[in-house]
């Protein structure tokens, strides 16, 4: 038997129930109609928002500090997880620039020049993860940012990372683009705008697999979303 | 291909499936981008807001549910709680309550996706149907992440009132947009 009724919705709502009374509330929803419709209509308050444009590198840094935590968090035992405490807001991370590790890492296996060296300094198993070639970018004329790029195969398929910093703020509808030049045919892969410290990432899955490019070039665009370049060149070399 | 659903893809996720993530995180990205900016303010803590309900997700902190409801309504759910945890923590300064109450914007954005500009409009004209009173307490309550005891504060009235009134506010919502919807939305 329990005591929760309609009259704990909005403190369900507002999320502050504890964890029991949150169960007990909803099993009472399984039961209440009006309730339901309630909660039910409240979802679609979100539709008020006027849109808002997303960054254009956010899912990227997203999607690799999400997968990322999984990680960290398979190398805890279990017994240490704690079940249900709350997710702490991971400010500082944010900040760091998410390839900053991985860029290292490939860093140091172009160093060792060697493949084997990988899977020994690696908890990965062995191929699943391979970097191939990383490249410095050249700043072009009065350019000042600089720029890394690095190829990844990962399962079967090839991944561009590029990280940039020192990178003046752009205006509200401009975009750094990337792009793999094969016989002055350019495809775009991936884009990004800088943090207020000047830093930008991208990360693009390429549909090929195809290593047989002679330049990669990052441009400053007028919007995003270009298939072919309308802006100039800010760094680039050769691959 | 027949498109998967949100639960399909849900599930697959608790499966460890990092397609069906991203394939979810690309379904809500602008929706909870712009749900998220409109409750913080701030493009830097709504993309906090935003990778803390996807961690969540990942690692199935949160667990949905499919006979509680709709997977968005869930998920929204999930990111407004997170959100008003930042806003918490963080006593970020509260709005101004003459601004508060201007709920609906009279701009007329530029929307991309129609589905948004069709739930849009439904919703914003459920929420006209609302008194000015009853619109500030969904937006204290709802967007500006409040505590009942600071909207009883703000408002200077007490706080059972408060949950009572945005209860009635709630519903009275819900009858308004059930009635849009069975007759549909652009009839008047």
């Amino acid at each position: 038997m329990t005591n929760i009724d309609c009259d704990y919705l909005v403190d369900y709502l507002n999320g502050t129930l504890s964890e029991k009374e949150n169960k007990e509330f909803e099993q009472h929803l399984m039961t209440c109609s009006e309730c339901q419709e309630i909660v039910e209509a409240t979802g679609q308050l979100p539709y008020l928002a006027d849109p808002v444009e997303p960054p254009t590198d956010m899912k990227a840094r997203i999607l690799s500090n999400v997968f990322d935590e999984t990680v960290e968090q398979n190398d805890q035992p279990k017994a240490l997880k704690p079940a249900m405490s709350p997710i702490p807001i991971h400010k500082k991370r944010r900040k760091e620039n998410v390839w900053k590790p991985l860029l290292a890492a490939v860093l140091l296996m172009s160093l060792l020049g060697n493949g084997y060296a990988f899977y020994q300094l690696s908890d990965q198993p062995a191929g699943t993860e391979t970097a191939i070639q990383s490249i410095e970018l050249q700043p072009n004329e009065a350019f000042t940012g600089t720029a890394t790029a690095a190829m990844i195969e990962e399962e079967g398929l090839l991944n561009l990372v590029v990280q940039a910093d020192q990178l003046a703020e752009l205006e509200a509808s401009q975009v750094y683009q990337v792009w793999l030049i094969k016989d002055g045919k350019p495809i775009p892969a991936g884009a990004f705008s800088p943090n207020p410290n000047g830093e930008g990432a991208s990360y693009y899955q390429l549909e090929t697999t195809s290593k047989e490019w002679d330049t990669i070039a990052i441009t400053l665009e007028p919007k995003t979303g270009n298939e072919l370049p309308e802006g100039q060149i800010v760094l680039s070399s050769e691959i | 291909m027949e498109k998967s659903t949100d639960t399909s893809l849900y599930l697959r996720v608790s499966e460890q499936d990092k397609a069906a993530l991203e394939e979810l995180y690309d379904r809500y990205e602008k929706i909870l981008f712009s749900f998220l900016y409109k409750m913080l303010e701030d493009r830097g803590l709504a993309e906090e807001v935003l990778q803390e309900v996807f961690i969540k997700i990942w690692r199935g902190k949160g667990v949905y549910d499919e006979s509680k409801g709709k997977f968005s309504s869930w998920l929204f759910r999930m990111a407004q709680n997170t959100a008003i945890d930042l806003i918490r923590k963080q006593k970020k300064p509260t709005v101004p309550i003459e601004e508060a109450s201007q709920m609906v914007s009279n701009d007329e954005p530029v929307v991309e996706q129609v589905v948004w500009q069709e739930k849009k409009t439904q919703i914003e004209m459920a929420v006209q149907h609302l008194s000015a009173e009853q619109q500030k307490m969904i937006d204290l309550f709802y967007f500006k992440g409040h505590t009942h005891e600071t909207i009883a504060d703000m408002c200077d009235i007490p706080l059972g009132t408060v949950k009572s009134r945005i209860r009635l506010a709630l519903k009275k919502l819900k009858i308004s947009l059930h009635g849009l919807q069975e007759r549909g939305a652009y009839d008047d």
